[in-house]
C-alpha cells in the first residue's frame, strides 16, 4: 500500500486513500511522510478524505508525524475533515492541535 | 414473473462511448441514465436514485478518481462501480485505491464483460436484500471466535457479521455501526499488543535509527516468536434482540484500567493512550474482568428498527 504525495510550492500533501487503522496503512503513512520530510518539506498536509475510520493506532502515527515536524518548527495540517473521522478528531481534541488547510 | 430490469448510470464525457453503452443497455431492455460531465454526475449521485451499477470514465474533466470511488460507496454502498478509462494509467491509478470497486476496464469496452459485471451486481444486491429482511427477525445470535495473535495480525481485523445485519435492519445506524467497529478494533488491538505480546505503548515514541519506532520493531519480533504469537485471543458476541455484548479476552497479565485511561485527551500529545476514550464513546458500557485481561463492550439497541 502506498499513499500518493504531491508537492505544491512549500507544501507537501499526502493523500490517505484507505482507513488508517492497520499496520499496513500506518506504514504507508510513515513512508509517505518520511519521503516528504527527507525532501525538506516542513509543512505537510494530510488529506484524510479517503479514510472512513482512523483508530488509535492511526492517530498514533499521525501524532508521530506531528512531533517530528514540531521538533523542526514545522507544521502538520489536515484538509477539512468530515464524517466519522471528523468526530474522532474532535473527540480526541486533535482538531485543536492540527490546523486545517482550507 | 417479469424479469428484473437492472438500472445503470453511465458518466462519460465522450459522446460516442456514452452512446454505445446506452444503446447496448437499451437493447438489453435495461434502464440506463447518462451524464456527460462531473457536475451532472455529482448531482445525480446526490439524488434519491440508486443504481445497480455505476460506470464512470475517470478521465472526465473535473473528476477525481479516489473521491469518486469514496462518494459512490459512501452515498449508496450497494451500488457497484466500474471504472472505464481510455488511458493506460487507469490500471496504475488503481494501485493506490483500496476499495470495493467491481472492475477496471480500458476502452474500447468489452460489452460481454460489462454484462457479466451487471449480472453479478444484481445477484449481490438480491443477497443483500434477503439478509436485510431476515435481520429484522433476529431473536438472538451468538458468535465465538478463537484465534492466535499471529492469525489476528494476518487478517488485521475480525469480521462481525451481526454488526452489518443490525445496521441493515435499522437497529443500529451506520454511524453507530462504525463506532462499534472502531471500539472492537481498539479492544482487539489492546488484547493482542498489550495483553498477549506484552508491548509497552511508550515504545511508540522511541524511534530507531532506521526511522522505525521500537514498538513496531518489537511487535514484529514477537509475532515471529511462538511464545508470544501463539497466545490466544477469545472473542464472543451475544445479541439478545436488545443488547449487543462483545467480550474480548487475552492471555496476558491484565492491567489497571483506571491507570491507563487518559482523562484529559486534549493535553495528551503522545502517540498512545486514546483507545479507551474511543471505546468508551462508542458503547454504553465498558467492563473489565480477570484483572483487565477481559473486556466487555455493551451496546443497548433501540427496541425496534429505526424507532
Amino acid at each position: 500500500m502506498e499513499f500518493p504525495t504531491e508537492i505544491i510550492g512549500d507544501k507537501a500533501y499526502i493523500r490517505v486513500t484507505s482507513d488508517l487503522d492497520t499496520e499496513l496503512a500506518g506504514e504507508a503513512l510513515r513512508s509517505a511522510f518520511n519521503q516528504m520530510y527527507e525532501q525538506g518539506k516542513r509543512t505537510i498536509i494530510l488529506d484524510l478524505s479517503g479514510a472512513q475510520i482512523v483508530n488509535s493506532y492511526g492517530i498514533g502515527k499521525v501524532l508521530s508525524c506531528y512531533q517530528k515536524l514540531k521538533a523542526e518548527q514545522g507544521v502538520l495540517m489536515v484538509k477539512p475533515l468530515d464524517g466519522f473521522v471528523k468526530e474522532t478528531f474532535e473527540l480526541l481534541m486533535l482538531d485543536k492541535l492540527l490546523p486545517v488547510d482550507e | 414473473m417479469t424479469p428484473y430490469r437492472p438500472s445503470i448510470l453511465v458518466a462519460d464525457n465522450d459522446e460516442a462511448s456514452r452512446d454505445d453503452l446506452a444503446v447496448f443497455f437499451s437493447e438489453k431492455g435495461w434502464d440506463c441514465n447518462v451524464v456527460s460531465d462531473a457536475q451532472q454526475f455529482d448531482k445525480e449521485l446526490n439524488t434519491e436514485a440508486e443504481y445497480d451499477l455505476v460506470i464512470a470514465d475517470p478521465d472526465m474533466p473535473g473528476l477525481d478518481l479516489t473521491t469518486l470511488i469514496m462518494d459512490v460507496f459512501r452515498r449508496k454502498p450497494s451500488q457497484a462501480l466500474i471504472v472505464v478509462g481510455s488511458s493506460a494509467d487507469t490500471n496504475n491509478d488503481m494501485r493506490f485505491i483500496h476499495s470495493g470497486i467491481t472492475d477496471v476496464i480500458t476502452k474500447p469496452v468489452d460489452f460481454s464483460l460489462i454484462e457479466r459485471c451487471i449480472e453479478q451486481a444484481v445477484r449481490l444486491r438480491d443477497q443483500d436484500e434477503r439478509e436485510r429482511v431476515s435481520a429484522r427477525f433476529i431473536v438472538s445470535e451468538r458468535t465465538e471466535i478463537k484465534c492466535t495473535c499471529r492469525e489476528l495480525a494476518q487478517v488485521q481485523a475480525l469480521a462481525l457479521p451481526i454488526l452489518g445485519r443490525l445496521v441493515e435492519s435499522g437497529l443500529l445506524t451506520s454511524y453507530e455501526g462504525l463506532k462499534i467497529r472502531l471500539a472492537i478494533q481498539e479492544a482487539l488491538l489492546n488484547a493482542m499488543e498489550h495483553g498477549n505480546l506484552e508491548l509497552d505503548s511508550r515504545w511508540k515514541e522511541e524511534i530507531c535509527e532506521d526511522g522505525v519506532d521500537r514498538f513496531s520493531r518489537v511487535r514484529k519480533e514477537r509475532l515471529a516468536d511462538p511464545t508470544y504469537a501463539d497466545r490466544i485471543i477469545r472473542f464472543k458476541s451475544f445479541f439478545d434482540g436488545y443488547r449487543l455484548e462483545i467480550t474480548i479476552q487475552d492471555e496476558g497479565e491484565g492491567f489497571l484500567a483506571s491507570e491507563s485511561f487518559v482523562q484529559d485527551v486534549g493535553e495528551n500529545l503522545s502517540c498512545f493512550g486514546r483507545g479507551m476514550t474511543l471505546m468508551n464513546d462508542a458503547v454504553d458500557e465498558v467492563r473489565y474482568a480477570n484483572g483487565g485481561s477481559e473486556v466487555t463492550l455493551v451496546k443497548v439497541l433501540r427496541k425496534s428498527g429505526g424507532q
